[in-house]
């Protein structure tokens, strides 16, 4: 065990060789990876929760707009009171809905607990790189979410400009409540979470490039790694600029500078008039996140989609080349069409142009990976675990929302369709619901490696069938809400003729959201109680190929008891011809293989060799340039 | 039409108040008229929009004290009037905008409207809202009944939640039991995947069909360059519809197709190049074509110009939008932030020569067949200006001129005819989050013959038509001699 933690001998809960596992050390502030990623799971689904929660208040709104509900001042007090909601906080929930769904579910609730989790037990290591800025990367997101959930009690309430928080709405607090100590403490939060997202993504890329084990070549990495350190590339380069950003926009807010703010009076903006500035130039740096910030809610989900179709389809995914290529591809080009939110800001449409070009191309890599998905599924062998049919459900919506992207990307129907329920239905299905969906497969298929135990199948079931049913039936009517012109974060739609004939439809959607809400609570009922009482798994509970199965069930600190397993094969080696079984994992040697490879050795990161260790402390990049060039053995 | 929905809402007042009440009604609908075209952004009848509810506002307070309150509530409260003050801080002393430019009557017969909607709720009472107070109490009588229902849907809900429990965990001890799971999922699963998809099919047509009437696709667009914009939409919807199709269809039809029957073996097929080629190649090359006709259309539309275009400038504010015409000289004079007031909302620069034939309306007016150039200007936050069915639309960013160009062609009463819809009106609303009050943000917008035009044009007062110099008219000016900067009411006589 002493290999481990080599950059932390100053911490003292980690003697070398004897670790004391106190409660605290163990459950609150751990080190270790696959704890760490079940409090991320754990805050993730509860931040989710309260999201969900949110979004059936304001679902209630939209379809009874006239109807008092008189429940509603019991939970949120004035801000309902009578039982109607008041219009400054409907505007607060989808605010924080988004928020917490962006940021806090789908980023780390979904990016954080599967890169944690899989990370060093895929690549076959035995922590991160750094498991100390591990832990604080969690405590950041905690801290984070606290800073964000308060912010619900605060007068004035929460943050209420929209997710997007476009100044000068959200830079002046005369002009929304919600932009007065409600959105001090967003941005807050939201410093926050860009420090845990910086501290995690540093640590997944850092552990991927130096930490494989012997064999493990770039090209025999899973799907899923692959995704998870593209995404934290992503995330370590656009989330600094929303950090930029957002910092300006603190200076606005409270400094009286005018970095957003342009030609407003005095007695708007706290008795200093603003002049100079631009609200469009936030816009540029929070799309420059923002648009990548997509692909990070999205590739983790692909990733595991893409491992857990592939195990339980019996078959190697199709394509392996072409799926690492399209993502990169897809990673590539999200830093250059955040413009296409745009369009219509008042932009040079030469640059709209532009923009549409890049985002339109991005259709091309998503149309491969949802071919080699069909081409993966065909003649397989289909086991459909709950994992599977999740995952399944991924591809459906990815390929409806994916479709819409299309209309939306082209600048010229944008006009039309800009901030309509269309961008809500698009958005909903493509990264929302497939994002939850990659989340939900991954839970499933992945749940006996962090809980030992199974969750329970036929609730499992149930649980997708509801859900794939409720978002369609939520989703699909809303494309046509867009088509009609109905503009997004509207509090009712009763002040227009032409678009109150819509109450019915936005009573039905209003109920399948409903049962898409129930139907999350059996999923966290089969969650929750099957960490006890879920049946015990077996080593390997769905005969895959990855090393995360080759690890024992019970939980040891550095994953492998012995020698961490050497890799002799691609992770894909499903119904191979002549194979005894339908699947060989990476650890098997073909007969008389023998490890080739001058592959990153795992002793060179034991603290024995001294050298090694004082050479990694100069520069990591330094070592990661050289070991990739080849140099470095 | 006018005419009918007039008798028809003069008969609804009779039929509500009494015979005695038909000569106060006609006063009441002038003022419904003057009410929804300047209070509506921020007052209902009932609701809290961003000013209180006006229900019962008639016997709250004395109608001199209304009168004065409306034409400019800030010198109210500056002169120390106590109910004034204290009503400016129950609402957050969010100052209300000021009417100088109604008249006493106009204003009277506001109230009197005010008043007409306050009672009529009292006369359907007992179907609705229930009891006379005007204080907005929640009336009794309702909550109980409504919140009955609520807790006999939760209860409902948990038995329900609790008599599925229950048959799982039967299941599950059955399946224990027996050593082998009871339900085959894979076998149920795969059905129902093949129904899922065709159930999904069979609703996503009828969804085009009923739904996608109700879309404004479903009939002509109002303005020139709807037609290459619509051509552009439905080969976009073509395309993305046959591959929708085809990839859903192939997806849940394999999922039927190979699930796992315990005799089968997966067939390894990790790669195939030339396959992959394939549908790399056919969807770049669709994306081609879509992108260049995209450029086409988003080009012709956005680099759009005409110089004999008639210059209007749309002012959004928090929540409402104002338009102003540039006059003969098809110029608009200066403006500057600084002079935005309570009584020059505009900021408009009323030395500068070129304001002095400006109009200024809460009415958007085109003429058909003639080229317009919205310019957008906003006061506070970000604003969008949205004309759906014109296919128009522009962010209108406070310090950022922005601007559309475009030509209406179907004037409000054709497409009247068209949509068989005598109510028909397009509208500009606002399509960015602005604020509490984003939701009723709009402004109606008629596209009227060249000569109607020119007529309602020619009855619009003048910005600056024979006033004084009105220079300094801020938030504190006083109540001056300016012309009427906003004059809905004389819009609304002339529209008579």
């Amino acid at each position: 065990m002493s290999n481990l933690h080599h950059d932390d001998h100053n911490h003292d809960s980690h003697d070398h060789g004897h670790h004391k596992e106190t409660f605290i050390s163990k459950y609150v502030f751990s080190m270790d990876h696959k704890m760490i990623a079940k409090q991320f799971l754990i805050t993730g689904i509860i931040m989710g929760t309260l999201g969900m929660a949110m979004s059936l208040l304001f679902r209630m709104q939209l379809a009874y707009p006239d109807m008092k509900l008189p429940f509603l001042e019991n939970i949120i007090g004035q801000w309902g009171k009578d039982g109607k909601l008041d219009p400054n906080f409907y505007l607060a929930l989808i605010t924080i809905h988004g928020t917490i769904m962006v940021f806090y579910v789908l980023t780390a609730g979904l990016s954080g607990t599967f890169s944690n989790l899989l990370i060093p037990l895929q690549v076959g290591t035995r922590d991160m790189a750094s498991p100390f800025m591990n832990m604080l990367s969690y405590w950041f997101f905690f801290l984070s979410s606290v800073v964000l959930v308060a912010s619900l009690f605060v007068e004035g309430g929460p943050a209420s400009a929209g997710w997007t928080i476009y100044p000068p709405l959200s830079a002046l607090p005369k002009a929304i409540p919600g932009s007065a100590s409600g959105m001090t403490l967003w941005l807050v939060a939201i410093v926050l979470f860009i420090a845990s997202a910086l501290l995690g993504g540093i640590n997944y890329i850092t552990t991927i490039l130096n930490m494989r084990t012997k064999g493990m070549k770039m090209t025999r990495l899973p799907l899923t790694i692959w995704a998870f350190l593209l995404t934290a590339v992503l995330g370590l380069l656009s989330f600094p600029v929303l950090l930029g950003g957002s910092l300006l926009l603190i200076f606005d807010r409270s400094f009286g500078t005018s970095f957003y703010l342009s030609d407003i009076p005095a007695d708007l903006a706290g008795g200093i008039e603003r002049t100079g500035g631009s609200p469009v130039l936030w816009q540029h740096l929070f799309w420059f996140l923002g648009h990548p910030e997509v692909y990070i809610i999205l590739l983790p989900a692909l990733g595991i989609t893409s491992e857990v179709i592939a195990t339980n389809a019996r078959k190697p995914i199709f394509g392996y080349r072409a799926m690492i290529g399209s993502i990169l591809a897809i990673a590539v080009l999200s830093f250059i069409v955040w413009g296409h939110h745009m369009f219509i800001t008042g932009m040079n449409p030469f640059l709209g142009s532009v923009f549409m070009l890049g985002t339109l191309i991005i259709a091309v890599p998503s149309a491969v990976k949802t071919f080699n998905y069909l081409a993966t599924l065909w003649q397989g062998n289909l086991r459909l675990t709950p994992a599977m049919m999740f995952a399944i459900g991924l591809v459906s919506f990815f390929i409806t929302g994916g479709l819409t992207g299309i209309w939306l990307g082209n600048a010229a129907l944008d006009i039309n369709l800009h901030d309509t329920y269309f961008v809500v239905a698009h958005f909903h299905l493509v990264m929302g619901s497939a994002a939850i969906f990659g989340m939900m497969s991954g839970i499933y298929h992945w749940y006996p490696k962090m809980f030992r135990r199974k969750m329970n199948e036929t609730m499992g079931q149930i649980h997708f069938w509801l859900t794939i049913i409720s978002a369609y039936c939520v989703f699909f009517p809303m494309h046509f809400l867009g088509l009609a012109g109905v503009p997004r974060r509207y509090y009712a739609n009763s002040a227009y003729d032409q678009f109150d004939i819509f109450v019915d439809m936005n009573q039905f959607i209003t109920i399948a959201a409903l049962l898409g809400g129930a139907a999350q609570l059996i999923f966290l009922w089969n969650f929750f109680s099957s960490i006890r009482n879920g049946k015990r798994t077996e080593q390997n509970p769905w005969d895959s190929n990855t090393l995360e199965w080759t690890a024992p069930i019970e939980h040891i600190h550095g994953n492998w008891a012995g020698e961490l397993p050497t890799v002799y094969r691609w992770p894909y080696d499903y119904s191979k011809p002549g194979a005894e079984n339908d699947f060989i994992p990476q650890n098997v040697p073909d007969a008389g293989q023998v490890d080739e490879q001058a592959e990153p050795d795992p002793s060179k990161f034991e603290p024995a060799t001294k050298s090694t260790h004082a050479a990694e402390k100069d520069s990591v990049l330094f070592s990661v340039v050289k070991r990739w060039l080849g140099f470095a053995n | 039409m006018r005419i009918i929905t007039t008798v028809l809402r003069a008969l609804f007042f009779v039929s509500l108040l009494s015979i005695s009440f038909t000569g106060f009604s006609q006063t009441a609908e002038e003022g419904e008229k003057l009410f929804s075209a300047n209070c509506t952004s921020c007052h209902d009848i009932n609701e809290k929009v961003v000013g209180p509810p006006l229900k019962g506002a008639h016997t709250k307070h004395k109608e001199d004290w209304l009168i004065k309150w409306v034409k400019n509530s800030q010198k109210l409260i500056k002169a120390g009037d106590p109910v004034a003050v204290q009503l400016y801080k129950d609402n957050n002393e969010s100052p209300m905008t000021a009417f100088e430019s109604l008249s006493d009557n106009q204003i009277k017969s506001i109230i009197a409207y005010i008043k007409a909607e306050s009672e009529k709720k009292v006369d359907i009472a007992g179907t609705t809202t229930g009891t006379t107070s005007t204080t907005g109490d929640v009336p009794p009588g309702e909550n109980p009944y409504t919140s009955r229902i609520n807790w006999l849907l939760v209860i409902i809900g948990v038995l329900l939640i609790g008599v599925i429990g229950q048959v799982f965990g039967i299941l599950n001890k059955v399946s224990e039991i027996q050593g082998k799971p009871v339900i085959n999922w894979t076998s149920i699963n795969g059905k129902l995947l093949l129904a899922f998809v065709s159930i999904g099919m069979i609703a996503s047509i009828w969804e085009f069909i009923v739904h996608g009437k109700l879309t404004v696709y479903a009939y002509e667009a109002a303005a020139e360059h709807g037609a290459e914009y619509d051509n552009m939409f439905f080969i976009t919807v073509a395309i993305t519809g046959v591959v929708f199709v085809i990839t859903q269809v192939l997806l849940f039809w394999y999922g039927y197709k190979y699930k796992a029957d315990g005799k089968r073996k997966a067939v390894y097929y990790p790669d195939n190049h030339k396959l992959e080629l394939i549908w790399t190649v056919i969807p770049a090359i669709v994306l081609t074509v879509l992108v260049i006709r995209g450029l086409k259309t988003w080009n012709d539309i956005m680099n759009h110009r005409d110089e004999k275009a008639t210059v209007v400038e749309v002012f959004g504010f928090q929540f409402g939008w104002n338009a102003r015409y540039a006059g003969e000289d098809n110029k608009l004079g200066n403006h500057d932030f600084r002079q935005i007031g309570v009584v020059n909302a505009l900021g408009v620069d009323p030395k500068d020569p070129k304001s002095q034939d400006d109009v200024v309306v809460t009415e958007l007016h085109f003429a058909a067949g003639k080229p317009v150039s919205l310019k957008f200007r906003a006061k506070d936050v970000i604003h969008s200006a949205f004309l759906p069915h014109f296919r128009v639309q522009m962010n209108v960013v406070p310090g950022l001129p922005t601007q559309f160009n475009f030509t209406p062609t179907i004037t409000t009463a054709e497409m009247r005819t068209k949509l068989n819809n005598p109510k028909f009106d397009y509208i500009l609303l606002c399509n960015k989050i602005c604020g509490g009050a984003h939701y009723r943000m709009k402004m109606k917008v008629v596209v009227d013959s060249p000569e109607d035009y020119a007529k309602w044009l020619s009855t619009q007062p003048k910005l600056v038509s024979a006033s004084a110099p009105a220079a300094d008219s801020t938030a504190t000016a006083p109540a001056g001699p300016q012309a009427s900067l906003v004059t809905p009411a004389t819009k609304t006589l002339a529209s008579k």
